[in-house]
């Protein structure tokens, strides 16, 4: 379902979804969320620890 | 037995075999090269994670390691996402150019089996960027906010050394075409901008508690010194990756050249690299005595040279990294004089050496031809380019801390800091049987004789 090839004849980019430019609009966005969150995780993860030794 | 007589067609098919084999061997050999440039790399971030925790007093240990290999992990999809897409897009200026085959919903950004090299590059460039964003780490330990780092960190590591990528390594870069530039080791675009931009952080991050009393500094010892040592000789295992990912393998008959097209080799970048090396060790040694610097040494006589590593005679390199050695270590004393807390002399090691050396390659090798009718390198190009490049490192990595320090983000309490990061934040001890991270150093960092 994810294949971007129906053969290896003459093939080139063969990733998941490489003919799908939308979808990998849409991985990038979540790479792009993941390093966000991550990010948003420590802060949350700082604070409360922060507190807890005020 | 009967043997056919080989015609001209025949034989021309036979030669254009061979040498479709011996194209596609020499783009594997080129994928091969850069492949393990880039393995050598991490060596700088294993040795990174050595230095730091061991300049850390015990309290911070894991601390300083957890946000070091937390940098790698997130200046690699960022680099991704962004940062590769910035090195095709901007060598003109700030007005970006057509580079829509870097982004990363692009087919080249991914497994391609007729695209030997922009994964490759790619894999190279990440490194360097990782290590740009490294630089910085530890200058700041102790007291920053890992978030805050994180955040610091992709700035530098995947958008502003790449733009000065673009600028002053990338073929049609500005600071090539117009100015002459020659940076072919990264003294530049990667030590200058690392160096100011953490320049930049420290003035908002402010010193570590105790650091000065009554404006008079104060040593803050490293708790595993040892262990330091041994993390920047690995930074100079990893030197040797960064520096060969610095030259261009080409296929078919042109050779090595540098990323300016000059004619290089690894044997002119091996003579310069080690004598680099040993000028600095020995003038940092002369220069304090100190087992810290004495091995800073090794990066600061590397960098010092590395702009001009294809051009330098090795007896030049080696004079050079001396001298400029002591120029590091007095600019680390001012920096400390002026109340500058870096806890590792990032800004001298790599700020001042990056944008000496730079400097000095118009000193000592104006006057050199650049290939594709771009200017020759001169002293004026060589020194408005050292100037850029300390200005866009400083003005993001200052503004970015102004800003999280306004949110009241980018420094942890002080209470914290007291107790230190690994008691706080960090779900395991370092040294759990023998040093309890808790309540076993004074506030200059010496462990209280404790019958141990």
């Amino acid at each position: 379902m994810g294949t971007s090839i129906t053969s290896w004849e003459n093939v080139s980019a063969y990733f998941t979804f490489a003919d799908s430019p939308i979808l990998l609009m849409l991985f990038s966005l979540g790479v792009a969320g993941i390093v966000v969150g991550l990010i948003r995780f420590i802060m949350k993860h700082e604070t409360k620890a922060f507190d807890n030794h005020k | 037995m009967a043997t056919e007589t080989p015609t001209l067609e025949s034989l021309q098919a036979s030669l254009d075999a061979q040498q479709a084999i011996f194209n596609m061997h020499q783009s594997m050999n080129v994928e091969v090269f850069y492949w393990w440039c880039t393995a050598i790399m991490v060596m700088i971030h294993a040795g990174f994670l050595a230095y730091e925790m061991g300049a850390s007093r015990s309290k911070n240990a894991l601390a300083a390691g957890v946000k070091n290999i937390l940098a790698l992990a997130v200046i690699i999809p960022t680099f991704y996402l962004f940062g590769w897409w910035i090195y095709n897009a901007f060598p003109g200026g700030i007005i970006p150019a057509e580079a829509s085959g870097a982004l990363p919903w692009s087919q080249s950004m991914g497994p391609d089996v007729q695209d030997m090299g922009t994964g490759i590059f790619w894999a190279a460039f990440a490194l360097f960027g990782a290590t740009t964003g490294s630089i910085m780490s530890g200058a700041v330990i102790e007291r920053i906010r890992v978030s805050a780092f994180l955040i610091l960190t992709v700035i530098l590591g995947s958008a502003v050394w790449i733009l000065a990528g673009a600028w002053g390594w990338h073929p049609d870069g500005w600071m090539l075409t117009e100015m002459g530039y020659h940076d072919v080791g990264a003294s530049g675009v990667v030590h200058a901008i690392a160096g100011f931009f953490t320049l930049g952080v420290l003035i908002n991050l402010g010193p570590r508690v105790g650091k000065f009393i009554n404006g008079v500094p104060q040593q803050i010892r490293a708790h595993n010194l040892p262990m330091t040592l041994i993390g920047l000789m690995m930074i100079i295992f990893g030197f040797f990756g960064f520096l060969g990912g610095c030259i261009i393998f080409n296929g078919g008959d042109t050779g090595w050249t540098t990323i300016y097209n000059n004619p290089t080799n690894l044997s002119a970048f091996a003579f310069n690299t080690l004598m680099g090396f040993a000028g600095g060790v020995i003038g940092c040694y002369i220069a304090t005595r100190d087992p810290f610097w004495t091995m800073s040494g090794g990066l600061v006589g590397i960098i010092s040279v590395a702009a001009g590593l294809d051009l330098y005679d090795p007896g030049l390199a080696f004079i050079i990294a001396t001298c400029v050695s002591f120029i590091a270590v007095g600019a680390a004393k001012f920096l400390e004089k002026k109340g500058i807390d870096d806890a590792v002399g990032a800004v001298s090691v790599h700020g001042v050496t990056g944008v000496v050396a730079v400097i000095l390659v118009g000193v000592f090798a104006g006057g050199t031809p650049n290939v594709g009718g771009n200017p020759a390198i001169s002293l004026y190009g060589q020194t408005v380019c050292a100037i850029v490049m300390a200005v866009l490192g400083f003005v993001p990595g200052y503004l970015v801390s102004y800003i999280l320090k306004k949110f009241n983000v980018l420094r942890v309490p002080e209470n914290v800091e007291v107790l230190g990061l690994d008691e706080v934040e960090i779900l395991a001890h370092p040294y759990p049987e023998s040093v309890p991270a808790k309540g076993n150093t004074t506030e200059s960092g010496d462990l209280e004789a404790k019958g141990a």
